[in-house]
């Protein structure tokens, strides 16, 4: 490998954690992340099972690691667009859209935000909150500096152009309307793909009612739901405003129709039934499945405690749900035929997780081939199962497949550890 | 010694002076006896700000300081790294956090500078106690100790050694290659090719980096991370044992699984029944080309049993739903007149490619029937009858062979092993990492790591990943021609005060606390303690101290701050 550079793609926990091992080797390291902040979608979940740690808690010191190392390039906003040559001597072409924010000036104290006048959703929060368009994503958002977005910027969409309310509330001359876009060449030994997972779309599902009820939730929008920096602050209030009585939360949407379990769900939908026990002692809880796949060797005993607890587990081969006037009704059909109907006020879908939208770009760019899944595929078949079809190019974490965080930092920590026997 | 401490108060932009009477707090400051100079200024972190703070060190010959800012979070490193630059030892700092305890906090501004009075006052009495801690080099050797010569321990050797780092790897049978080299295919997307396990065998065989001691295992380890030292028992043929010492850098522990005894619970009718077979009696049965009963005549049905054991160990073992698929393929398009039931809980096929290797054994006739509990496994005269529950309703099979999926338990000297390793076990039993999320493959002894099923059950692909990420690992830390710097705020004891009672011992997470037997008292390795302070706390006659935590550096700043 002629050049001791590694690119990694995207900066979420299988990507800082491969930042990190290759940074202590002593390699340099270009971090290229789509997002203003790092941290992946970790930083989203209140609590990672199985041990309920907090997430943020968890992640924010292999934040401030990767911020504060000096061989490790950060790159915010950014995408790769193109990539020539082969191992040991890549030529990777990365476009950094403008921050309009100097990160070395902004302290973060979000004086900017209060004075602008455009409020938009936050994409962040599952749009269900407000952010302005000078805003960080979420409090503790790492860098702990906003972003503006362009499109939703007066000055910047040229609906105002000599709007300057955050520019003249920022008292450290941190608002830089003169950025441009650019685009930067690199020249790298090996690449990381660590570009993560997307949601399937409940909405393409109708017997599930989301969009139409709104007491359905995505798991996602639960999450933020739960989290103390998240749109209510943690209070598990329903859209309607009445306190919850009752949760519904099923597994595997969208499994048939992507067309292979995710792995991850059945224990995130049990965090969920944790969660809202500690909140609401009495809530009755139904968890709606299928297969439960909980594969992991303290899971089992998770779902014990679960049912221990009072969470009601039932089986079911189909599932509808219908509402009206604000109350639920789940009706599941199980093995036998037999019909058995669940009143609820609050319905949690658990979808699949899916590959991110731009993977074919970038496959494309990359020159790797996604498998039949549309995820990055990998020399499974010869035993080397983080190498992709080409030399010198590395794929980790759900851009592979969907895996949980363990299996994620196992990978990140094998990429790094590919690469440096590589090197040796 | 002479005491000359500066104390600078960062404005942080407006963030500070909205909340707090800056001026005031100098004031406060300026009058304390210990103090030399007292000075505002702007925004401390800046460039300026640096330069600021590192001419008053060497112009007003300061011994010790105090910054009065924001969290140590986010800059306690830099202010310690101009102390450094300036010549002042940087453990003769103190932050003091005005910005998210004070100002941040407190609406009233009265009440947050008085406050932050009584903080600053606090971190200036603390630094008076500070001593001067020196960072250590330490040498370190990078050669690796594998133990376990399995597909694990294998792909882990052939990653780390080459010219700069020699592998010793031990195996406790006659040869490499353990449990995956015992079947008779490797999961579909897992790679189908046997030969490719063989030709990693032969690779590592020829390496030169590379020292193979099979029928041997450990019998001791003791060192640190970087300073190792090993020693290896080995049985030659004569029923001798011939022991070796070695000095490695770095452990990793490939130790792998073994299966649940299924003679432990009788309902899976295993040793009673004639044709109930565990997993591995089918693979050898599918090596042999051969599906026959004891009979000698070709069962016209079997049945694939999931989930033994998962129950008695508390654990679903995640590999035996797919390895009964493959049996489920292999009968069908080896022996298409043998009829197939698969007897399944819950299906756990979480890999992406796994769903469609399950369609497509349904698309070839397997009949899979839902079971919720198994009851019973009975012979009937030349049948076994299989009783289970489903729905709350009870249902049997009859069929001429069971073939039994027993859970993956640990292997057997995995208790033994964790005491000489001092690492721990957890509460299946495996092998614990240091964090379940984030640092999957280490272990509390650093330099210890895990990999493959000495950690849990899991398949080829996840262990192979995690060889590789010990390797990683190992590659970061041991770096050839590099020192290592341990940690300086860690424990001490006072060996008059110590009475030997053992109780640090028991509390230290890192093992770094050991008995001197001799003298009869504790002691503690500093370069394996990482200065947590469960042993400063637990010290019932207090002969413990955390070097950066002393009693009165903290007696100081609480009494400030409270007073």
């Amino acid at each position: 490998m002629e050049q001791q550079n590694v690119l990694v793609i995207g900066a979420g926990v299988a990507g800082m954690e491969a930042s990190l091992i290759l940074a202590e080797a002593g390699l340099n390291v270009h971090l290229v992340e789509k997002e203003s902040l790092i941290g992946g979608q970790t930083i989203k979940f209140e609590e990672v099972y199985p041990n309920m740690e907090c997430a943020t808690c968890m992640i924010a010191p292999q934040q401030q690691d990767v911020l504060q190392n000096d061989r490790i390039n950060v790159s915010l906003l950014s995408k790769v667009q193109s990539v020539e040559g082969s191992a040991g001597n890549f030529k990777v072409q990365v476009k950094k859209k403008a921050r309009y924010v100097s990160l070395i000036n902004c302290i973060g104290c979000g004086a900017c935000y209060e004075p602008c006048p455009v409020s938009l959703g936050n994409a962040f929060e599952e749009r269900m909150s407000q952010k302005k368009a000078i805003a960080v994503a979420c409090p503790g958002a790492l860098p702990n500096a906003p972003a503006i977005d362009p499109e939703a910027c007066l000055r910047l969409n040229g609906k105002k152009k000599d709007c300057s309310a955050c520019q003249e509330a920022c008292g450290f001359d941190a608002i830089d309307f003169s950025q441009k876009d650019e685009t930067v060449e690199l020249n790298v030994g090996a690449i990381i793909v660590a570009t993560g997972f997307d949601q399937f779309d409940v909405s393409t599902l109708p017997q599930y009612g989301y969009g139409k009820h709104p007491n359905v939730y995505t798991a996602m929008e639960f999450e933020r739901l739960y989290a103390q920096n998240g749109p209510t602050e943690g209070e598990l209030t329903l859209r309607q405003d009445k306190p919850i009585k009752s949760v519904g939360i099923i597994h595997c949407v969208g499994r048939k129709q992507e067309g292979y379990c995710s792995g991850v769900c059945c224990m995130y939908s049990m965090k969920f039934a944790y969660f809202i026990k500690d909140k609401v002692p009495d809530a009755d809880i139904h968890e709606f499945h299928t297969d439960l796949c909980i594969p992991g060797k303290s899971h089992q005993k998770f779902y014990n405690e679960l049912k221990d607890k009072g969470v009601h587990f039932c089986r079911f081969e189909d599932i509808k749900v219908s509402g009206q006037n604000g109350n639920l009704q789940v009706r599941s059909t199980n093995s036998d035929g037999k019909e058995k109907s669940t009143d609820t006020d609050m319905v949690i879908l658990s979808p699949a997780l899916t590959p991110p939208p731009d993977a074919e770009i970038l496959a494309k760019s990359l020159g790797i081939p996604q498998d039949s899944t549309g995820f990055f595929s990998t020399q499974n078949q010869k035993l080397n199962p983080i190498d992709s079809e080409k030399e010198g190019i590395y794929v980790i974490g759900c851009a592979e497949g969907p895996k949980d965080i363990s299996e994620s930092v196992s990978q990140a920590e094998a990429a790094a550890g590919r690469v440096l026997s590589f090197l040796q | 010694m002479n005491k000359n401490i500066g104390v600078y108060v960062c404005e942080c932009g407006p963030n500070i002076p909205e909340r707090i009477d800056v001026d005031k707090v100098v004031q406060e400051m300026s009058s304390m006896d210990e103090v030399k100079t007292v000075k505002k200024f702007n925004l401390m972190c800046s460039n300026d700000g640096k330069k600021f703070l590192k001419e008053e060190i060497e112009k007003q010959k300061l011994s010790h300081v105090v910054v009065a800012a924001c969290s140590p979070k986010d800059h306690e490193k830099t202010f310690m790294s101009v102390c450094q630059e300036s010549g002042l030892n940087p453990y003769l700092f103190q932050l003091v956090n005005i910005r998210e305890q004070c100002a941040w906090m407190i609406p009233d501004k009265e009440e947050a500078t008085s406050k932050a009075v009584k903080y600053i006052r606090a971190g200036i009495h603390r630094v008076l106690y500070h001593n001067p801690l020196k960072k250590k080099e330490i040498e370190i050797n990078t050669d690796v100790l594998v133990i376990g010569g399995g597909l694990s321990g294998i792909e882990a050797a052939l990653s780390l050694a080459g010219p700069k780092r020699k592998v010793h790897i031990i195996e406790k049978t006659d040869s490499l290659g353990g449990m995956a080299a015992d079947l008779s295919q490797v999961l579909p997307h897992q790679g189908s090719k046997m030969d490719l396990i063989k030709k990693k065998v032969e690779q590592l065989e020829s390496s030169e980096f590379v020292n193979i001691n099979t029928f041997s295992q450990v019998k001791e380890v003791r060192g640190f991370l970087g300073n190792f030292e090993a020693v290896i028992n080995t049985h030659s043929g004569n029923g001798g044992v011939e022991e070796k010492e070695i000095k490695i850098g770095a452990v990793i522990v490939a130790t792998g699984f073994n299966l649940f005894d299924l003679k432990k619970n009788p309902i899976y009718g295993y040793g009673e029944a004639d044709n109930v077979l565990n997993a591995t009696e089918f693979e050898d049965m599918i090596n042999s080309e051969k599906i026959l009963l004891k009979s000698g005549k070709k069962p016209k049905s079997v049945a694939l049993v999931h989930c033994a054991g998962r129950k008695e160990q508390g654990y679903c073992s995640k590999v035996c739903c797919l390895y009964n698929l493959k049996f489920a393929h292999y009968l069908r398009d080896h022996h298409p007149d043998i009829e197939v039931k698969e007897l399944v809980i819950d299906w756990c096929l979480p890999h992406k490619q796994d769903q469609s290797y399950f369609e497509e054994a349904k698309d070839k006739g397997v009949d899979f029937i839902r079971m919720d509990e198994l009851l019973k496994t009975k012979s009937t005269g030349d049948q076994i009858q299989i009783e289970f529950k489903t729905n709350d309703k009870s249902h049997s099979v009859s069929v001429d062979m069971a073939v039994v999926a027993p859970a993956m338990v640990p292997s057997e000297d995995t208790t033994k092993l964790a005491d000489i390793l001092n690492i721990p076990l957890d509460k299946s039993g495996f092998f614990k990492e240091l964090h379940e999320m984030l640092d999957p493959v280490s272990t509390p002894m650093e330099g210890i790591y895990l990999t493959g099923c000495a950690l849990g059950p899991k398949n080829i692909h996840e262990s192979l990943t995690q060889s590789h990420a010990t390797s990683g690992k190992i590659f970061s830390t041991l770096v050839p021609g590099r020192k290592i710097e341990p940690e300086v705020k860690v424990s001490e004891i006072k060996e008059d005060l110590c009475t030997g009672c053992q109780t640090c011992l028991s509390v230290c997470f890192y093992g770094a606390i050991t008995t001197d037997s001799f003298k009869g008292v504790s002691v503690v390795n500093e370069a394996i303690c990482r200065g947590c302070g469960n042993c400063v706390g637990s010290c019932p006659s207090g002969a413990i101290r955390s070097k950066h935590f002393t009693y009165p550096q903290l007696y100081q700043e609480v009494l400030d701050a409270l007073r």
